[in-house]
């Protein structure tokens, strides 16, 4: 049977959004775009990201990426949240092209989030 | 092993009766031979045509004759409208119509309005009901059909056909309506009712894709023209070789329908009364449509703050609709829901909820406790982000 329109890797990550939710005191941003938005919350210890959290609301594609960019990221050093690019994520998620522009809001967040993390020692906001 | 499906959405289409399958197996093998022959096999094939014909006939309390058989409810809306607005273009070229109707019947009055034709387009109130005296009041000199439909397929609105159809023929104006939705489900008497075109179409009803039929009144200037060539049949308003499989599983599906239409009523109101009291304290619920005076069998909800794509998925195994299913493929909200005034995410949000009768008791608490965490495990995600 063909024309599912979720791989099942969207799936298994849509069914278990493990790192949904907040981190009191981390550091917070939140993009929008085209009616999706995502919120990602990052607590930095020792210029890694530690924790990660999102939001999100949007599609199952939306979803799954922000689930699997954090499972990606999280333990690793914030610095490599520079030039992230979510083609990776975009390819193992087999994302139709016309989801493109709303799942690249995901980007944009990361982008934020690499930007109110800065280079200096962690900053924790609300 | 993927869990076993709960299946509602029966507004869409429902499973062939068993019996209705029996029956045209037992056609394909045994009345193969051309209706329009007049051998004995093709005598026994039109005979069989006319055996459905009959049973149609009784379900809508019409005679036989007013029948043309057609592909499904699509070609008779199409046949109906641009059949009869071409053929009385020389009363009039005003039309009159909703933007709630389904695609079969819009797209059908935009491809008029390209060919010169003026359309009204009437707006309903916000439970989707159109009121007579707006209908009324939007009747020409030069109106010569009107096209509203019985069962609205994503809210399962009701109109008022008899009021309806009683101003048409005050106005000498012409009054079709797609019953795709209503035929077989809902007591339909023509014989009273002041309809001049009816489309259906037997899917909806436990019968066979690909067979539907168009009524067309015995009465004076109620005619279309046709919008096929190349033959005989049917007046030679809808020329083909008639697939007497199809139209025997129909004239069956309707027998059937005709049998069971009070006890199918009864189960589906009660159904959809076990079903909304699963989920109507869910905060921020929206009934989309006439919550009083509906189809039971259709209930169109929207969650705020959840996404309509998420929570289709997140249902699964259960078995809905996001709008129509005719425009599942795209993502634009539900313009059905949008002229009710719903915003675009509350009708993106939207949950088509259809009752059938092999539905039961199971299948809608199972739905009720699905749709409930779905609303909730989707709005904790969002936390808040959708408001």
């Amino acid at each position: 049977m063909s024309a599912d329109p979720y791989t099942a890797p969207v799936r298994a990550l849509f069914a278990d959004t493990a790192h949904s939710g907040d981190l009191p005191g981390g550091v917070a941003v939140v993009a929008e775009a085209q009616g999706v938005r995502v919120r990602l919350t990052a607590a930095v210890r020792g210029g890694r990201l530690a924790s990660l959290r999102f939001r999100a609301f949007g599609c199952p594609h939306l979803i799954a990426a922000c689930e699997l960019f954090c499972r990606t990221l999280e333990g690793r050093a914030a610095a490599g949240l520079d030039g992230f690019s979510l083609a990776g994520i975009m390819r193992d998620l087999s994302v139709p092209v016309e989801k493109t522009g709303r799942i690249l809001v995901l980007e944009d967040a990361v982008r934020m989030l690499r930007e109110s993390i800065g280079d200096g020692p962690p900053s924790q906001s609300p | 092993m993927s869990a076993p499906i709960v299946y509602l959405d029966y507004a869409a289409t429902t499973p062939v009766d068993e019996r209705v399958a029996e029956r045209m197996f037992e056609c394909r093998t045994t009345a193969f031979a051309n209706p329009s022959s007049n051998h004995a096999p093709g005598r026994r094939s039109r005979a069989l045509i006319e055996e459905a014909a009959a049973a149609l006939a009784k379900l809508l309390n019409v005679d036989p004759r007013t029948l043309i058989w057609t592909s499904g409810a699509t070609e008779s809306d199409n046949l109906a409208i641009a059949g009869a607005a071409r053929h009385r273009a020389w009363r009039g070229r005003h039309l009159v119509t909703m933007p709630t109707e389904h695609k079969a019947v819009t797209d059908v009055f935009q491809m008029l309005e390209n060919e010169g034709f003026e359309v009204t387009w009437l707006e309903p109130d916000e439970r989707g009901r159109l009121d007579p005296e707006t209908f009324r009041a939007a009747l020409r000199e030069d109106t010569q059909l009107a096209s509203i439909m019985y069962v609205n397929n994503e809210t399962g609105v009701i109109q008022d056909i008899a009021a309806l159809g009683a101003i048409c023929r005050d106005r000498d104006v012409l009054l079709h309506v797609d019953a795709a939705q209503a035929v077989g489900k809902i007591p339909i008497d023509l014989g009273e009712l002041p309809v001049d075109l009816l489309s259906l179409t037997g899917h909806k009803f436990y019968g066979p894709k690909g067979i539907g039929a168009l009524y067309i009144a015995d009465r004076p200037g109620c005619h279309v023209e046709p919008l096929l060539f190349g033959g005989g049949q049917q007046r030679r308003i809808r020329p083909g070789t008639l697939p007497v499989d199809l139209i025997a599983g129909l004239g069956l599906a309707a027998d059937i329908a005709a049998e069971r239409l009070a006890d199918d009523a009864a189960q589906v109101a009660r159904l959809r009364e076990v079903l909304w009291s699963g989920i109507a304290d869910i905060d921020g619920l929206l009934v989309n449509g006439d919550p009083d005076g509906g189809y039971a069998g259709i209930l169109n909800v929207s969650a705020a703050g959840v996404d309509g794509e998420s929570l289709l998925l997140a249902l699964e195994p259960l078995c809905v609709a996001t709008g129509s299913a005719c425009n599942s493929q795209s993502q634009e909200p539900s313009y059905v829901l949008r002229a009710l005034g719903r915003s675009d995410s509350e009708a993106q949000a939207s949950i088509r909820f259809s009752i059938g009768r092999p539905t039961t008791e199971a299948d809608v608490e199972f739905a009720a406790e699905r749709y409930r965490g779905a609303v909730a495990r989707l709005r904790e995600i969002a936390g808040g982000l959708a408001a």
